[in-house]
């Protein structure tokens, strides 16, 4: 008893001290957050027919990932290393090594602040394109866009960031010659930048180009505008065009994201996205080249604490029955539609 | 016997220090003013010290303490304004990291002999991760501190008051040494002395 005690209070007493020696510290402590999320997608088809990224388990209670970011910030100088793991965290976001392995790596770079205005940043980043991401923390609904599915995921290069106010900043940056590979298929030739703009309090938007010889062009507009405190807009806009060595065709769309608070932990939202293919034989996910589809998806968001429930409702409407939506019956169809309840904690 | 007595001295030692951790709550620093809004306000004498003279290393004060913005004259006389930001952080030990931003502002009034000031107009601007990994402030929400328990709940806010009665705190420190022209004192950092010739 008595050494259980004494135990306890040398317990006590190391915490305090511990608490104690951190506040000496200038720099900020070795940051840990992330995310773990697991759903049940029910197809109304009922099999898996949407072709956009993540919550792929028809009928099933699934895993997305758990998702571990570090970051350290010593004076200047800073680290980032994410890690996942799970089918989101793995192969559904992130390629594999040449052995076949994950490295379960989402981001693995480091910067340097020149100035309070100006910063560099090398290594492997999840991309700065479109509106939505791969952690289900930094998106409102749980499936996600073909904007997205069909975007960047990620762009290994090195980048330089100058903020001319508070209200705007450039980013220009090389990245390697084809997205989402940990190393260069030969070069580092694709040239990326982004210019950021925040009019008014509660409006940032951003423009986005990546070009290159290998990756081919896209430019994209990301967009969100806090109207009211419960009153949310996003815009996602987005032109590709594929690289004449891989083929011809691309995509085009917008999506627009409404969303309104209804009570402090209650939050509806609608993603209305329109989708088009360019005619020609590059690969897309999405209906076939030269065909649009047209995706309405209402969410709701309820938070309790750090976990988020995530129950959301989906109709796909492709241009044409041969678009790739397959009915009950096993019969082509035009529409597609699917429920999922998912939850999401993030730390 | 003498085993009841060291129990009662170990509880008394855990007691002892958590009166220490309670007592070590920086919130109470803070106030409430007459609008109902938080504030941390202090008067201060300074005899000896003109109006004009403390107003003066009011300001050298203020352009120091945030080179961001430069301070504005007040409305009334001899009165100055500066506003600034800090960060605030949420979690404890490996799960620390930074929840949000506070922005407030600094007023400072002189008269002869005497000097006040009040830091408040406390608003969060809470923070998310972005994609590369980092927290970033969400766009476009902002609040104010006096309605942070109904939105963030009383653990949460009472946290980030803490936090924000520390910053006053140390201000006030920095404030006041400006005022008086003397460096803020540093803790001298004795090192231990060992002889290494007796061994």
């Amino acid at each position: 008893m008595k050494k259980r005690l004494l135990l306890l209070s040398f317990f006590v007493a190391s915490v305090f001290a511990a608490s104690a020696q951190d506040t000496t510290k200038a720099d900020p402590p070795l940051m840990i957050s992330g995310s773990v999320d697991t759903y049940y997608k029910y197809d109304f088809s009922k099999h898996s027919n949407l072709p956009t990224s993540f919550a792929s388990d028809n009928n099933s209670v699934s895993i997305g990932m758990i998702d571990l970011a570090l970051k350290k910030k010593v004076g200047k100088a800073a680290f980032v290393g994410e890690l996942s793991f799970g089918p989101r965290g793995q192969a559904q976001s992130i390629p594999n090594g040449d052995d076949g392995n994950s490295f379960h790596i989402q981001n693995l770079y480091v910067s340097y602040d020149v100035t309070d205005k100006f910063n560099l940043t090398g290594g492997y980043m999840a991309t700065f394109m479109g509106y939505e991401v791969i952690s289900p923390v930094g998106n409102f609904n749980y499936s996600t866009s073909y904007l997205f599915t069909n975007g960047p995921f990620q762009n290994p290069g090195f980048k330089a960031t100058y903020a001319f106010t508070s209200k705007v900043s450039l980013m220009a940056g090389i990245f390697n010659d084809s997205w989402n590979y940990y190393t260069s298929v030969n070069q580092v030739n694709t040239f990326g930048a982004q210019l950021m703009v925040a009019p008014v309090t509660g409006w940032t938007a951003y423009l986005n180009v990546l070009t290159g010889k290998l990756s081919g062009t896209e430019f994209d507009l990301t967009t969100s505008y806090q109207i009211t405190d419960a009153f949310k807009l996003g815009l996602n806009a987005a032109t590709f065009k594929a690289a004449d060595a891989v083929g011809t065709g691309g995509f085009t769309g917008v999506a627009l994201y409404p969303q309104l608070a209804v009570s402090k932990d209650v939050t509806l939202g609608l993603r209305g996205e329109y989708f088009k293919t360019k005619t020609g034989d590059y690969p897309t996910f999405g209906p076939t080249p030269g065909s649009s589809v047209f995706a309405t998806t209402v969410t709701a968001n309820i938070k309790a604490g750090p976990l988020t429930v995530i129950p959301e409702f989906r109709f796909d409407n492709n241009k044409s029955v041969n678009d790739g939506f397959i009915s009950k019956s096993g019969a082509p169809t035009k529409n597609a539609s699917q429920f999922v309840l998912a939850a999401v904690y993030a730390f | 016997m003498a085993y009841l007595y060291n129990m009662k001295k170990v509880f008394f030692s855990l007691v002892c220090l958590l009166c220490v951790q309670v007592a070590s709550a920086q919130k109470d620093s803070l106030a409430f003013d007459e609008g109902n809004n938080y504030i941390y306000y202090r008067v201060i004498d300074k005899p000896g010290l003109t109006a004009d003279t403390l107003y003066k290393r009011g300001w050298d004060f203020a352009t120091a303490f945030n080179p961001s913005a430069r301070p504005a004259k007040g409305q009334a006389e001899n009165t100055l304004n500066t506003s600034g930001k800090f960060l605030v952080y949420t979690g404890v030990s490996l799960m620390k990291k930074e929840g949000g931003q506070i922005n407030y502002t600094i007023n400072i009034q002189t008269k002869d002999q005497r000097y006040r000031y009040r830091i408040s107009n406390f608003v969060f601007i809470p923070y998310q991760r972005d994609r590369f990994g980092n927290m970033v402030p969400i766009p476009g929400i902002e609040v104010p501190l006096e309605k942070m328990t109904a939105k963030y709940g009383k653990k949460e806010t009472d946290n980030y008051l803490d936090q924000i009665g520390s910053f006053c705190i140390s201000t006030g420190v920095k404030l006041k040494s400006a005022i008086d022209k003397q460096p803020a004192a540093k803790k001298a950092e004795s090192i231990k002395k060992i002889s290494t010739e007796n061994w």
